[in-house]
């Protein structure tokens, strides 16, 4: 074989080769996990400044997995591997589990080619009753679905903590407040709570996480959806059945004494977690509808070769919601080099050593 | 109430770890059959705990630092009565029943409280990927053990090294399928089965560190120091997948 006696054979036959590439890839990758990747220019800027910034952009430090280089080891790894494969061609027992493991990782990179070649990945943002049927996807192209998606309502519950309560303590003449506490209300939003026998009621209304008053239209809005000023929207309803809502906000327990002066409530805040992202959505075709779902986190929906996956959401009014949309016909192959993988590393290292001893 | 089974393993672990480090010093045949049955209950103690805590949550105990510490703990000790009834190299288990200790020392020091699991969470994949992951990091820790007894001593022992490459390719098929799960869910949940997360890569480095342990034991017949100091570098890369990414790195993979 005259392939095999040239330099190029020989170099890419060598064990030490895919020690070294290892180690390499190994260490390229390890900076990429202290490097923020793939990132919008400013948080380079804030971090590393202008000049580092172009460092960064120049070198492919910030987008260290698709850089030219990062995709140069993984070749020479590919090439090293097939070399080292039609090295070791050799039929026998003993090397079936070698064979298989190593092919495997082939399978999966191959797998990844075809992924990146003939897959597409996105995001739709729809917006509540609103229909979508194309989406942004690999470098900024319009693709079409080919079908249409509608979302029909978004629906985000919270875990709330059980110790989470509204406390009422009652405010005698004077304006000093009791020291205990007369009621104890769970802060879901629901129907009327009694407090103890005084005749008033009380409702929940909302809950917002990051409370601001949003001056243009003097109404009251959540800026995030971190903890920051927790509140909740009370409706307060006294003995003759008048009506008075207000806000109580959990850190500025002294804030909402407008509207009720026999009563001082105090929101005991603990923590909320979501529970449910759910997408109700209909897919059209041709205009008919033909199916109608929901998605959730890990619970995508797949059509006509696209996947849906929930991914983001409108934080403040819970309007739309955000779907990757991805198409990767790479994936069986990828999951058969996985099988490959698992196969090839079971034999070697358990089923070898029975054969050996027998 | 609940916690009392986790204060009686704690307990037995840490009586297995004196009676296996004092049988170090005296040949006698009860203390180290009295180690394997403290680690027995210790066992015994964490399965009892972690099946409650799934019935009371109603849902896999394995969703948080302090719920992956106490399975990588019970893990740790199931991997370690295998290794001492095989090869009862009484070094090798007290320093495994120290691991097992400090797991669950550090564990007490975190919130026990049982929280609702969040939606990225709820899903079959969870116990797999869990699983497959603390087994293997469990054997990984083994050989951890057994190189760093084997670097300790003067003279080098053929067993020692033979106990950490059977549990390197244990933990290395384990940390395979971890890896691989938690690939096929990551495609299931959020249709990338890979994304360069800090995690994912982590446990890459960590797996291409152990790569590199089989391949040169295999190819070169790296034995004894050489392929216990990589050993030890890929246990380091595995506590840094394991504590160091969820620490000092941010990510998808924040649960634990």
């Amino acid at each position: 074989m005259l392939v095999k006696q040239t330099k190029f054979w020989k170099f890419f036959s060598s064990v030490k080769l895919v020690i070294w590439l290892l180690a390499i890839i190994a260490a390229l990758s390890l900076i990429g996990t202290f490097i923020p990747q793939n990132e919008e220019p400013n948080v380079y800027i804030d971090k590393f400044g202008h000049a580092g910034y172009q460092f960064l952009l120049t070198t492919g430090l910030s987008a260290i997995y698709s850089a030219w280089w990062f995709i140069f080891f993984l070749i020479l790894l590919s090439l090293n591997l097939v070399v080292c494969l039609l090295n070791r061609l050799i039929f026998k027992v003993r090397f079936l589990g070698t064979f298989i493991s190593h092919f495997s990782i082939l399978i999966i990179l191959l797998g990844a080619l075809i992924g990146m070649a003939f897959g597409q990945k996105g995001m739709i943002k729809i917006n509540k009753g609103e229909v979508a049927s194309s989406f942004l996807g690999r470098n900024e192209k319009q693709v079409n679905l080919g079908f249409s998606i509608r979302l029909d309502e978004f629906i985000y519950n919270e875990n709330i903590d059980p110790k989470e309560k509204l406390l009422v303590y009652p405010v005698q003449k004077g304006g000093v407040c009791a020291l205990e506490a007369i009621a104890q209300i769970p802060t879901e939003i629901s129907a009327e709570s009694k407090i103890a026998d005084t005749g008033y009621k009380v409702r929940i209304l909302r809950y917002l996480p990051d409370f601001v008053m949003d001056t243009s239209t003097k109404s009251a809005a959540s800026r995030s959806a971190e903890p920051n000023n927790p509140a909740i929207e009370i409706e307060l309803q006294d003995k003759s059945g008048k009506l008075a809502t207000f806000w109580v906000f959990a850190h500025f327990p002294d804030m909402h004494q407008k509207a009720g002066t026999d009563f001082k409530f105090i929101y005991k805040w603990v923590g909320r977690q979501p529970k449910d992202f759910i997408s109700k959505v209909a897919i059209l075709k041709d205009a008919k509808e033909v199916m109608s779902r929901d998605i959730r986190v890990n619970k995508p929906l797949s059509f006509g070769g696209y996947t849906f996956f929930q991914y983001s959401y409108d934080q403040d009014q819970l309007g739309w919601s955000g779907l990757q949309v991805s198409k990767d016909p790479g994936v069986p192959v990828v999951y058969s080099g996985f099988i490959l993988l698992i196969t090839g590393l079971i034999v070697i290292f358990y089923v070898n050593p029975l054969l050996q001893r027998s | 109430m609940l916690s009392i089974y986790l204060n009686l393993s704690f307990g037995a672990y840490f009586l297995a770890m004196a009676l296996y480090a004092v049988s170090m010093f005296f040949t006698n045949k009860a203390l180290p059959f009295l180690a394997r049955f403290f680690t027995a209950c210790g066992i015994l103690g964490l399965s009892l705990y972690i099946g409650m805590r799934w019935h009371i949550a109603a849902r896999p105990p394995f969703s948080n630092m302090f719920e992956s510490l106490v399975t990588f703990a019970w893990a740790i000790a199931l991997v370690s009565i295998y290794i001492d009834l095989k090869y009862r190299i009484k070094s090798i288990s007290a320093f495994v029943s120290l691991m097992s200790l400090l797991a669950l020392g550090y564990a007490s020091l975190l919130d026990k409280e049982i929280s609702p699991l969040l939606p990225a969470l709820k899903s079959n994949w969870l116990t797999i990927h869990v699983l497959t992951c603390f087994i293997g990091y469990a054997a990984l820790t083994v050989a951890f053990v057994s190189s760093s007894v084997l670097l300790l001593r003067k003279k080098e022992e053929k067993n020692l090294d033979t106990i950490s490459y059977k549990m390197i390719a244990f933990g290395f098929l384990f940390l395979t399928l971890g890896i691989i799960s938690g690939a096929v869910w990551a495609n299931s949940a959020w249709g990338t089965y890979w994304s360069w997360d800090p995690k994912e890569t982590w446990s890459l480095i960590t797996w291409f560190i152990y790569a590199i342990y089989l391949h040169t034991r295999f190819t070169k017949g790296w034995r004894g120091r050489k392929a216990a100091w990589l050993s030890v570098t890929g246990f380091l890369a595995m506590l840094f997948t394991y504590f160091g990414v969820n620490y000092l790195l941010s990510g998808l993979h924040s649960y634990g």
